[in-house]
């Protein structure tokens, strides 16, 4: 019997990048507001932190927005493994114990912000919040160090030729760890950016986020730039690439964001960050490609599309985002009414 | 045999079991739960019972608690743990129902957020709107086990997908509705048992009597829905393999026997004590009857998975991820040259991608106990005619020197010294162990292939001639290779047998 064929994409490569990038941008939206919101909190003044009603307001939001970081984490990994799943099941593979804690690690830090939004506490608040900053960043930590992993097959076969027991972290840092501080910086930036929005309902009370949006921007530029001299050998092939047409653009987008932010014109400042968010994951994916030249070409993957499923999954799709639009309407209209 | 192997000491069916199970539990509560919730409501609106209402934003806390958090999360690892355990299969499963899983996400999304915003919106909602949220919440989540248990399906019944690669077929497999059905009344019966839980503990006694009451009647009408869809499963299931490999199915009846007891010691504690003695169920009754609903459903999450067996998708992949279509490739080319992450000893790599998925030296599935004071040349035997014992392993398609390779590397972490000097035993005693070792892996006495009617009555010179050519008796048959004090013990325990399988 002839049995069928896995080996192929049920949809043009286009397609599944484009939703990769699309929801991995939007996981890191909902991310960064987490993250920088944890900082943010954590870090405001110990006297005023809980007199706030920003503050107040972000506490009660983290497991909401956490809700959509899992949520919109789902799907970028899930296309991501469509098309690179040989990357990087190996290199979850030799990091195993360390990937796999990532799921305890997210309920922790998620109980822990359930914790905190329910805490009459102050002090228990403050502990919780610290303990899923702290979750939060070992899950950064671990993400970077295996999806940085996956683009050096030769490097993972060398470590589990060493080691097969799954304890093995990506000795190679500074693959990652400029990446990572630039995505760190971008929380803070995110998180401020978040937190000035919420300002804006409460006048009366100090923006905590002003600061952060800059001197995470500030951070954000240097630590990218950082980065990108530190790519080595791709970094030549990456100028000479299309993805310096999209990182140009969107770093002229970060200083829109920056500019309409100080005009305090949030709706632009925010639209400009969040494309400039997408020009980055955009070019965080063609350094991929660049890393893995050489050993995987994607466009090869023969393609056998799944177009009636790939219509039922746009059907869903859009009714979901009805059934959602609908259920926060319904949800703030009775909420909006009773204030009034 | 592309990606490198997780060596870790503990067996891949604990772990798997460890994230799996609470899980599944979590994730069918999760689903008639929300049901129950609404349903609930309905009722205690029409009846403006405001006890009841609060009682319900409470379970709710209760239920947005471990569902959204713990049972999304650990759907996410059992994502995870597949990705570590069998990479290959995980891939097969993404390639080809990945828009199933996009579907499933977009149902995840709306579960999340209507989950949510129906415990922030009891205080401030109208109740009619707050209950249209439960019921969104409810048909999503619904439709996301909708879509779950098709894939969950597919790995255990393809059908016709394995010669028309087409996602419908496999999609909508053989065992699809009688295990959707199956699976609904789980739920429900999950949500009477969590519930039931939960509401051991309110006041006054006469409304705990009576939400106790009404929680053990969710249980059992859990329960009626799973026992006839149950079997019309187990009819499915047998209507998809052969009655020979049903014989052997010895593990997965088993289970399937456990949990119809259990079953039966559900039905009637909620019986007696959630309907007839409702007044005096105490906590503690009510944590039984979740831990046994819990233990049942593991059971019948354990057949599930030992059915399936020797494949992780039937007809298409074995359970160590070698894929039925490379059959000629890898008797060809036997396996060391496809394992593409060798970690510098070619026995324990081929150890790894043959047997580790299942088996471990001391642990899980040991293979300790089973090749104790044996040898090189048996252990090496049995390797290339796995699929011969009992049905459940997968097959071995490696070369003679690969299959020599791995049993030295078994011999090397196993007992060496003789039988008799392991166990300490003698005479037809010794004999019976020697049985068990080298004959009973296949013939199990009483089992399918059992052989004691043409060993039993035969004479010494008969026995020594079954022995001397043991490896021509059938396929897969290994050589004698015990040493002379073995030979005689064994024949002297061959003497004892019977006709019809006594001793």
């Amino acid at each position: 019997m002839n049995l069928p064929d896995y080996q192929v994409l049920p949809a043009p490569l286009w397609l599944i990048t484009s939703l990769h990038l699309l929801t991995l941008a939007l996981h890191f939206i909902a991310m960064n507001f987490v993250v920088g919101g944890l900082v943010l909190v954590l870090a405001y003044r110990a006297q005023d932190r809980w007199c706030n009603p920003v503050i107040l307001r972000f506490v009660r939001l983290f497991p909401i927005v956490m809700a959509a970081t899992v949520t919109f984490g789902v799907a970028p990994l899930l296309f991501l493994q469509l098309v690179y799943g040989r990357f990087i099941y190996a290199a979850s593979i030799v990091s195993a114990w360390f990937w796999l804690a990532v799921v305890g690690v997210v309920i922790a830090s998620y109980y822990a912000l359930y914790a905190a939004s329910f805490s009459n506490r102050l002090s228990a608040r403050k502990v919780c919040l610290a303990v899923a900053l702290i979750g939060a960043v070992y899950v950064s930590l671990a993400y970077s160090s295996v999806f940085s992993m996956m683009e050096r097959p030769e490097l993972v076969k060398q470590l589990y030729a060493e080691d097969q027991s799954g304890l093995v972290w990506n000795p190679r840092f500074k693959d990652y760890l400029l990446r990572w501080l630039h995505m760190m910086a971008g929380a803070l930036t995110i998180g401020g950016f978040f937190a000035s929005s919420v300002a804006v309902g409460n006048p009366a009370s100090p923006d905590p986020g002003r600061r952060f949006f800059l001197w995470g921007m500030v951070l954000g530029f240097l630590t990218g730039l950082a980065y990108l001299f530190s790519l080595g050998e791709v970094i030549g092939p990456f100028m000479r690439s299309p993805a310096i047409w999209v990182l140009a653009p969107g770093l002229v987008l970060s200083l829109l964001s920056v500019w309409f932010y100080h005009r305090r014109n949030l709706v632009i400042a925010g639209g400009a960050l969040s494309l400039s968010m997408l020009a980055m994951v955009f070019s965080r994916h063609s350094v991929r490609l660049l890393q893995l030249e050489g050993h995987f070409d994607p466009s090869a993957v023969p393609v056998r599309p799944q177009w009636t499923v790939f219509a039922l999954f746009l059907v869903c799709f859009l009714v979901a985002l009805i059934l959602g639009s609908y259920m926060l309407r319904v949800f703030f209209r009775r909420a909006e009414s009773r204030q009034t | 045999m592309h990606y490198p192997f997780w060596d870790v000491g503990i067996g891949y069916g604990i772990l798997m079991a460890a994230v799996a199970v609470p899980h599944v539990f979590v994730s069918h509560f999760a689903i008639g739960g929300g049901l129950y919730l609404i349903v609930a409501e309905h009722a205690a609106r029409r009846a403006g019972d405001d006890r009841h209402l609060a009682y319900l934003e409470r379970l709710s806390r209760f239920f947005v608690l471990v569902t959204l958090v713990f049972g999304a999360l650990t759907g996410v690892g059992i994502w995870f743990i597949i990705g570590l355990l069998n990479p290959a299969a995980t891939e097969a499963l993404i390639h080809t129902f990945v828009w199933g899983w996009a579907i499933e996400w977009t149902f995840f999304i709306v579960e999340i957020l209507a989950a949510a915003l129906y415990y922030y919106g009891w205080r401030h909602m109208a109740p009619r709107d707050h209950m249209v949220l439960g019921w969104i919440y409810f048909a999503a989540a619904w439709l996301s086990l909708f879509v779950i248990n098709g894939i969950l399906t597919f790995m255990l019944t393809p059908g016709k997908w394995l010669r028309t690669g087409s996602f419908w077929d496999g999609f909508f497999n053989p065992t699809f509705w009688p295990s959707l059905v199956f699976r609904t009344g789980v739920c429900v019966m999950l949500a009477g048992l969590f519930s039931l839980l939960i509401a051991s503990r309110e006041e006054p006694a006469d409304f705990r009597a009576r939400l106790l009451r009404r929680n053990s009647a969710w249980g059992i009408t859990g329960l009626a829905i799973m026992a006839p869809s149950f079997f019309w499963y187990w009819r499915a299931i047998l209507g998809q393999v052969p009655s020979t490999a049903v014989q052997g199915m010895t593990t997965p009846v088993y289970w399937i026997h456990l949990s119809y007891w259990l079953a039966a010691v559900i039905a009637a504690a909620l019986i007696l004590f959630g309907l007839l003695l409702a007044r005096r169920l105490h906590v503690a009754v009510a944590a039984i009857l979740m831990a046994l609903g819990l233990a049942w459903f593991g059971a019948f999450e354990w057949f599930r998975e030992s059915v399936r067996k020797p494949f992780i998708i039937s007809g298409y992949m074995y359970g160590n991820a070698l894929e039925v279509a490379r059959e000629p490739i890898y008797r060809k080319n036997a396996y060391l040259r496809f394992i593409s992450c060798p970690s510098g000893d070619e026995a324990a790599d081929l150890f790894r991608h043959a047997c580790r998925s299942c088996h471990t030296v001391n642990g899980y599935k040991a293979l300790k106990p089973a090749f104790d004071g044996t040898d090189t040349a048996f252990i090496a035997a049995i390797v290339k005619s796995t699929d011969l014992l009992r049905g459940s392993m997968p097959p071995f398609w490696g070369s003679a020197q690969e299959a020599d390779l791995i049993a030295a590397h078994i011999r090397d972490r196993v007992d060496t010294r003789h039988l008799s000097e392991i166990y300490g035993l003698h005479g037809s005693e010794l004999g019976k162990k020697v049985y068990d070792v080298r004959c009973g892996g296949c013939h199990r006495i009483g089992g399918a292939t059992d052989k004691t009617g043409s060993l039993a009555g035969l004479a010494d010179a008969d026995y020594e001639g079954l022995l001397d050519m043991a490896s021509e008796l059938g396929e897969g048959m290994p050589a004698f290779t015990g040493d002379a004090a073995e030979r005689a013990a064994l024949i002297q325990y061959f003497k004892t047998l019977k006709h019809g399988g006594a001793e």
